[in-house]
């Protein structure tokens, strides 16, 4: 019994499954990728730098701070949104809860980003001043 | 049990354990893959003296073979027995509910198909108990699960019927 007779000896079963499960695994490995390169991680960026990096699916709270006192930033469900911020205005701890792009929080120089890895996410500068 | 089917199902799990124990010595790019060499003496079992020999042949291998590793009751033998039992027990569902349809090929790509969700979801479970790098590791885990099946089932063809011809003319020279 030769390999060449074992492989012809294959039932059509054999081979329908063979190429579904082939199918299948690739069809999962592309759906990965794309999920992946969506937001999935939250960074947050003092005074223009990464400080911290967190996947968005832990939940937890953080304290960051900054120049004006710092704030709070807190990870649910998959959404951010900061509490306890230290600036006059609050306008951060207002945007309230969100799922993509970013809250700022301008006295503080503290940008809270959700996004996955930088290049993927939209967020090129058109220009930067000052 | 009578003593001959004994003494296959030692015999079976001798070169089972043999194989399983010879794979974990080949370092391999990533070191939870194996190729699942192992399988090619359950599926021959299998389809040669039915799924309790099998069964039997599994569980011995993978008891002895942490044994011997030193694995016993840790994170690798789990996982190994919950993949081994649940491949196991799928093929031989799917031999006897549907006997026709697939060859020894298609038995272990389901066999591995099966092992792998055991030991992801055993993982999950037990150990990582987080989504996402499940959901990353299994479709190459798929992927790999199936070109290592297709290879060990057509080695196991290959085997059986190679077997099977040694029985005969082992039976024509005694009678």
């Amino acid at each position: 019994m030769s390999f060449r007779e074992t492989v012809k000896a294959t039932t059509s079963g054999d081979r329908a499954l063979l190429v579904f499960l082939v199918l299948i695994s690739f069809a999962g490995i592309f759906a990965v990728k794309e999920a992946l390169s969506h937001a999935n991680e939250v960074s947050i960026e003092v005074d223009g730098r990464v400080k911290f990096r967190y996947p968005l699916d832990i939940d937890r709270s953080v304290r960051v701070e900054g120049d004006h006192g710092g704030l709070t930033v807190e990870i649910k469900d998959r959404q951010v949104r900061v509490t306890e911020a230290s600036c006059p205005k609050k306008i951060c701890e207002r945007q309230g809860w969100i799922t993509r792009g970013g809250i700022v929080c301008l006295p503080n120089r503290i940008s809270v980003i959700v996004g996955g890895p930088e290049k993927n996410d939209g967020r090129r500068l058109d220009a930067v001043t000052g | 049990m009578q003593s001959r089917d004994k003494y296959r199902i030692a015999l079976l799990s001798a070169y089972a354990l043999a194989l399983h124990g010879f794979e974990s010595l080949v370092p391999m790019p990533i070191p939870w893959l194996r190729v699942g060499l192992a399988n090619i003496i359950t599926l021959t079992t299998l389809i040669l003296f039915g799924f309790r020999a099998a069964m039997m042949v599994t569980l011995v291998r993978v008891t002895l073979a942490s044994l011997f590793i030193g694995s016993f009751l840790g994170p690798g033998f789990i996982l190994s027995m919950g993949g081994g039992v649940l491949g196991t027990i799928a093929m031989g569902m799917v031999l006897s509910l549907l006997p026709r349809i697939f060859g020894p090929v298609g038995l272990s790509l389901i066999g591995a198909f099966f092992h792998n969700l055991a030991q992801l979801v055993l993982a999950y479970a037990l150990f990582i108990q987080r989504t996402e790098p499940v959901i990353i590791i299994a479709p190459i885990l798929l992927l790999i699960g199936t070109v290592t099946g297709l290879v060990n089932g057509l080695v196991s063809d290959l085997l059986i019927k190679n077997l099977k011809k040694g029985e005969e003319s082992l039976q024509n020279s005694v009678s």
